[in-house]
């Protein structure tokens, strides 16, 4: 048999389930009840407030722990028992540290003295995202909003959270790179050579400068903050867009417009894009959070660019 | 559009075009990256086509476009979603 009889017979069938499903079931109208917004709201589950300042522990904060948790412990528990000949554990978590030397901190995004003082920083950063990232694809008992009964105790509902899909995680690693980069151009050039810096090299022969040092530095000016944005919302937008994605089709479309015939055809896209999302984006966010982070550093440091 | 004349209360008529213009817009927005993504992939085709020795280099470059410019896609769909439920 051919692959595409193959295909074809495996979507015939589905469609087969779908109908007979349909045909079972039927529909039960718009569902108003369930808001799927509901899945990444934060309740207080300790709550904690210094005056206006809400510190409560909740889910998220629940994740970052987790991350910094299971970040430290594996890597020193990795570190400490290293062996002449290295096994499967070591092997990989070697690979990673190739990977975070010689292509995130590569000599192509930051030159190689800066490259060995900020590599704890650059390599964590890598190290954090993509714990983070890959907890946010197990699905943990964390829904404190809806619960079962097991054994006569109430357990929140399973759901898939990451830490990385909120913005108030992602904009505090985002702050703490941009005012690391500045911090360090300003140490190594001095404020006004560090601010000239900025402007792209032979801007001293451009006709009518006058006018266009200032504009091409308020310009540079503006760049430096959109930085900021760029570099927290691609984090968040991705890791958020998987886990919403992967709620609807993973059953939330079906709930929402009460037609369970769909549940067949979504299942297939959800488990499609949980593999797409985990063995991709997960690490490739990480690796591009790390990496634009060894270039700014870079790039603050850099003679002209 | 009959469907929206159907609507009576404001607040539904609001509802469905809102989930209009979330369809809409998420789906204008992946027309950028997808162009984006697919030049990015056929350049490193052509340049690995042509220069096979500088595979490695050029693979580690090609991951760091490919995530810049898809991470876009998703711009346009949170943004679009942030005004659908919290709007």
């Amino acid at each position: 048999m051919s692959t595409r009889v193959k295909v074809l017979l495996a979507g015939a069938l589905l469609l087969a389930v779908m109908i007979a499903l349909f045909a079972i079931t039927g529909s039960h109208g718009m569902n108003t009840e369930y808001q799927p917004q509901n899945e990444f709201k934060l309740e207080d589950w300790i709550a904690i407030h210094a005056g206006s300042v809400n510190l409560s522990i909740n889910k998220a904060v629940l994740y970052l722990l987790l991350a910094c948790g299971l970040t430290a412990s594996t890597m020193i528990y990795v570190a400490r028992r290293m062996h002449e000949r290295p096994n499967k554990v070591q092997t990989a978590v070697e690979v990673l540290w190739g990977v975070m030397r010689d292509n995130i901190a590569g000599p192509n995004n930051i030159e190689r003295q800066m490259a060995l003082r900020w590599f704890p920083f650059i390599g964590a950063l890598f190290l954090f995202i993509l714990y983070s990232n890959i907890l946010g694809y197990l699905p943990l008992p964390v829904n404190s909003g809806e619960t079962f009964r097991l054994f006569g105790v109430n357990i929140p509902a399973f759901q898939i959270y990451a830490a990385t899909a909120n913005i108030s995680v992602t904009l505090v690693l985002a702050l703490m790179v941009w005012v690391s980069y500045h911090a360090v151009g300003v140490r190594r050039k001095g404020l006004i050579p560090y601010l000239k810096s900025w402007l792209p090299a032979g801007m001293d022969s451009v006709p009518a400068r006058a006018f266009m040092v200032p504009f091409v530095f308020s310009i540079e000016v503006i760049s430096h903050f959109v930085r900021i944005i760029s570099l927290s919302v691609r984090l968040f937008a991705n890791m958020l867009a998987g886990h919403l994605l992967i709620l609807f089709m993973g059953g939330g479309l079906v709930v929402l417009v009460g037609v369970a015939a769909l549940g067949p055809l979504t299942l297939v896209v959800a488990t499609l894009f949980f593999i797409f999302e985990v063995v991709l984006i997960a690490g490739l966010q990480a690796f591009i959070f790390a990496t634009l982070t060894a270039i700014y550093l870079g790039g603050a440091v850099a003679e002209s660019h | 559009m009959h469907f929206l004349l159907a609507t009576t209360g404001s607040e539904e008529m609001a509802k469905s075009i809102k989930a209009i213009a979330l369809g809409v817009g998420a789906g204008l927005g992946t027309i950028g990256p997808g162009v984006g993504v697919g030049y990015i992939f056929g350049k490193v085709i052509e340049a690995i086509t042509r220069q096979p020795e500088m595979r490695d280099e050029i693979t580690s470059i090609q991951w760091l476009g490919f995530a810049l410019t898809e991470a876009i896609v998703f711009y346009a769909f949170i943004f679009g979603l942030i005004a659908f439920f919290l709007g």
